[in-house]
């Protein structure tokens, strides 16, 4: 939600309409600026991107080489997050309603499982074994992971909304289940995916594999419209602010709380679609491993807060791009692997402690 | 100990909250600060208590000219502010929240709990207080804890003690021994300043008083010179009317019938009728069990025995969605807790509950949304800015007409409203009288639940008084008077 008023004007009568077109362009920026943390999310994303150019350097021989190699560069990360940044999405409205979601990572997981076990191009594949196998194999596979997914988001949407458990426990309780049941069981099953759905997320568009991008952003795209012009959306921010008068609004609080986890479980699967699609395989005990982590780290870089009732979905797009971008200036720049993590959790922090800021005025 | 205030003016922008205010209070003096809800009475008594500085003006202790800059230097000078909302920590004892953050210590470094516990007995019996400094404050009611509150400043050696609204949520016999509690600290030369809409007790325990209004100090003396009206007057600035409202005579059909209805521990075999055009009233003090009855019939309390009849056909209300599309409106009391929702504008406030409906291919029109809320604003008067501004950056009484609006625009045929004039200055009040006059006249049956002898008496024709969940009788006409009220409600 980019347009709420935050800062609430300093006179008891309430300011002037951010329209206000009387002061110019400039007048309105700072304007905006101040009323929207996106804005300064923008900024901070807009200074790395400009380091991350230079840290690139400038060494080659046309500009039509350096703007390739640049371009590279960026689809490389944008298509190196494009998973973790679907589950944030579906993080940030988690968050918004006031909860949380640990268990993405391990749904990830026996998403992934179950969609590999139908599409199995091996003999024992269970829809080989009856006869369906190429796109109408793949068709039931995916919607058998996207469902699988809902269902996963559905439990601990039941689990907190019904039986009132709080949601870090309730999604910690199948988080650890997740992973370990899909471990026991794929134990000893070998998954063969087949080439041709690895074309999902690899086929090349102008020679690069860009697709996962695509789902990313078409997803955001979709999700800020949910978020900012839909009943559901206002309403997961009415509970995230105050429960209590959202229910005394009449707003099935129940119902919109477990529609929110099994948004998140949703998206979990399309990102366990595009990571299986993109490696032909999964590796049970690390695939989506710490995507909990990146994914709320992102949503917090974003402008989100903890406490829900305030963020955006944009925010969360450019907190996952600050992330990421971070991570690559590091990589250019030569900082050892282990170290990168510190990173991460240095700028997670300044950025909560930007937002304090903000609430204070 | 005596405080003046000289010539203190303060704005926030453009917006001039104090204008050269002269305010003083002495040892030993229970002084009344009166005004409506932005008249400046917080703003002043910030400042006093080290929260604000004045842009002008000085601060005089005893004639020495002081100026605080931090809520602990101004109780380091021996001025306690005490807040609406209390400041004791539930899950702790007594004892210990007496001491919170100046623990008495031993000298290995642990906490003295005996040393604590004896000063605290000493305090208790020199005030007069029989409260055991081992009980968890959790278990205290209210009045206890606003006890608690005003020993531990006098604990910290307080002489000037600042309380902010301390009754609203008191019954009478909790504001009783406030009240005595604030006498035993008269005798002994402490200074009270006494923030309070009530103005009988205002009438009641204090010495003398101060109005303001937008800023200004416009009069001040002793009580006993003074009187309500008087006072009303001062703080509105015109008349303020006290007697019973014209009511509409032609009712229509039945809306609301409750046969029995029994919720324990809340109330039991509570049996009423409500028709068209009609606004009941039901009083009654803390604890009577009034707002339970009603939510339950807004679907907010879950099981209940009995029935609910909703125009003449009984019903199961389960949600308060299902009581939503029934035609039920519920605007609920604690106006910050229960209905504002401070993360969001004044606009999506104004129309969260008609939201589903102001939509076309499941996306908010909003230009509906705007018109839906501006035809609202327009016949409620809502003063405000854009409705974009926060909704935080209203008056009370405005607040609570966004409130009202987000019910209106779902054309209620049962309009329940709970405390609706709960923190909202006097002007407000009448103006929100005269919209539930008005939404009776065109039909809705409206029930208002209010703890105020006087709301009932100025708007409603009929009306119960509940006692510890019965109801104990029905009033009208000439049984409608505070004292036939105020017998009910305690329980003779």
């Amino acid at each position: 939600m980019s347009n709420k008023t935050i800062h609430s004007s300093s006179g008891a009568h309430g300011g002037t309409p951010a329209s206000s077109s009387s002061g110019g362009f400039f007048r309105w920026l700072a304007q905006r600026w101040q009323e929207n943390p996106v804005y300064s999310t923008a900024a901070v994303l807009l200074v790395m991107v400009i380091i991350q150019t230079f840290a690139l350097g400038f060494d080659y021989p046309s500009f039509a080489d350096w703007f390739s190699g640049w371009g590279r560069n960026w689809i490389n990360i944008l298509r190196n997050n494009a998973s973790v940044g679907i589950v944030a999405l579906g993080m940030a409205f988690v968050i918004i309603s006031g909860g949380i979601d640990l268990a993405v990572g391990s749904t990830l997981v026996a998403v992934g499982a179950v969609m590999m076990v139908l599409i199995n191009g091996n003999a024992n594949g269970l829809l080989t074994a009856i006869g369906i196998t190429g796109i109408p194999a793949f068709i039931l596979g995916i919607l058998a992971a996207l469902l699988m997914g809902c269902l996963i988001g559905y439990i601990n949407g039941f689990l907190i909304a019904r039986s009132k458990v709080p949601a870090f426990i309730a999604t910690l309780g199948t988080m650890k289940i997740c992973r370990s049941v899909t471990q026991q069981f794929m134990q000893t099953v070998g998954v063969k995916v087949p080439r041709e759905f690895t074309a999902i997320a690899n086929t090349k568009i102008g020679g690069e594999i860009i697709l996962p991008v695509f789902y990313w952003l078409i997803i955001a795209a979709i999700l800020v419209v949910v978020a900012r012009k839909t009943p559901f959306g206002r309403h997961v921010y009415a509970i995230g602010s105050n429960e209590r008068a959202a229910r005394l609004s009449g707003i099935n609080v129940e119902r919109v709380k477990a529609l929110v986890y099994v948004l998140s479980g949703l998206l979990v699967a399309v990102a366990a679609v595009i990571n299986v699609a993109r490696i032909g395989s999964m590796d049970y005990a690390n695939a989506g491993s710490g995507y909990e982590m990146d994914a709320i780290a992102a949503v917090v870089v974003g402008g989100t807060s903890m406490s829900g009732g305030r963020g955006s979905i944009v925010g969360t797009v450019l907190g996952m791009l600050i992330i990421a971008v971070m991570n690559n200036l590091l990589n250019l720049i030569g900082v050892p692997p282990f170290l990168r993590e510190a990173f991460k959790g240095l700028i997670v922090i300044v950025a909560v402690l930007l937002q304090k800021k903000d609430k204070q005025s | 100990m005596k405080v003046s205030m000289n010539g203190i003016v303060k704005s926030f922008g453009a917006n001039n909250v104090l204008r050269q205010v002269d305010f003083s209070v002495e040892g030993g003096e229970i002084c009344a600060l009166l005004g409506e809800n932005g008249a400046g009475k917080s703003t002043l008594m910030n400042i006093l208590g080290g929260v604000l500085q004045p842009d002008e003006g000085t601060i005089e202790l005893d004639g020495k000219r002081v100026s605080f800059h931090s809520p602990a230097q101004s109780l380091h000078a021996g001025i306690a502010f005490i807040h609406q909302e209390l400041n004791l920590i539930n899950d702790l004892r007594v004892y210990e929240n007496m001491f919170i953050g100046r623990e008495i210590r031993t000298p290995a470094g642990f906490i003295n709990d005996q040393e604590e516990r004896r000063q605290t007995e000493d305090l208790f019996r020199k005030l007069d207080i029989g409260i055991d400094p081992l009980s968890k404050v959790s278990l205290l009611d209210a009045s206890y804890k606003q006890i608690v509150e005003i020993s531990r400043a006098l604990m910290m050696k307080a002489s000037i003690l600042i309380m902010d609204e301390p009754t609203t949520s008191l019954t009478d016999p909790e504001i009783e021994r406030v009240f005595d509690m604030l006498r035993t600290l008269k005798k002994q030369q402490v200074g009270v300043v006494f923030i309070s809409h009530k103005l009988r007790e205002v009438m009641e325990i204090c010495d003398t008083y101060a109005v303001l209004r937008d800023g200004v100090l416009v009069s001040s003396g002793l009580v006993r010179d003074t009187s309500i009206p008087l006072i009303s007057r001062d703080m509105v600035g015109h008349d303020v009317r006290t007697e019973s409202l014209e009511q509409n005579a032609d009712l229509g059909e039945e809306v609301l019938r409750l046969h029995n209805l029994t919720l324990e521990p809340y109330y039991r075999n509570v049996s009423l009728q409500v028709r068209a055009g009609e606004v009941l009233g039901v009083t009654g003090l803390l604890g009577d069990g009034r707002s339970e009855v009603f939510r339950t019939v807004f679907g907010d309390m879950g099981k209940y025995q009995g029935q609910i009849l909703i125009k003449g056909s009984p019903v199961r209300i389960k949600s308060t969605r299902q009581a939503l599309k029934m035609g039920v409106a519920y605007m609920p009391r604690n106006r910050k807790e229960n209905a504002i929702i401070k993360d969001m504008d004044i606009l999506d406030n104004g129309t969260i509950v008609t939201l589903p409906r102001l939509t076309r291919m499941g996306l908010i029109r909003r230009r509906e949304q705007l018109e839906q809320f501006e035809e609202q604003r327009n016949h409620l008067q809502i003063k405000m800015g854009s409705p974009r501004d926060a909704i935080g950056s209203l008056s009370g009484g405005n607040q609570q007409k966004v409130v009202l609006a987000k019910w209106l625009m779902t054309h209620p045929r049962l309009l329940i409203l709970d405390n609706p004039t709960q923190g909202v200055d006097v002007g407000a009040k009448e103006e929100i009288y005269d919209i539930i006059l008005q939404l009776a006249r065109s039909g809705v049956a409206v029930v208002v639940l209010s703890n105020e002898a006087q709301e009932i008496i100025r708007v409603c024709s009929r009306a119960l008084v509940m006692y510890h969940g019965d109801v104990r009788a029905e009033i009208a006409g000439e049984t409608m008077t505070e004292a036939n009220i105020m017998r009910l409600a305690t329980g003779g």
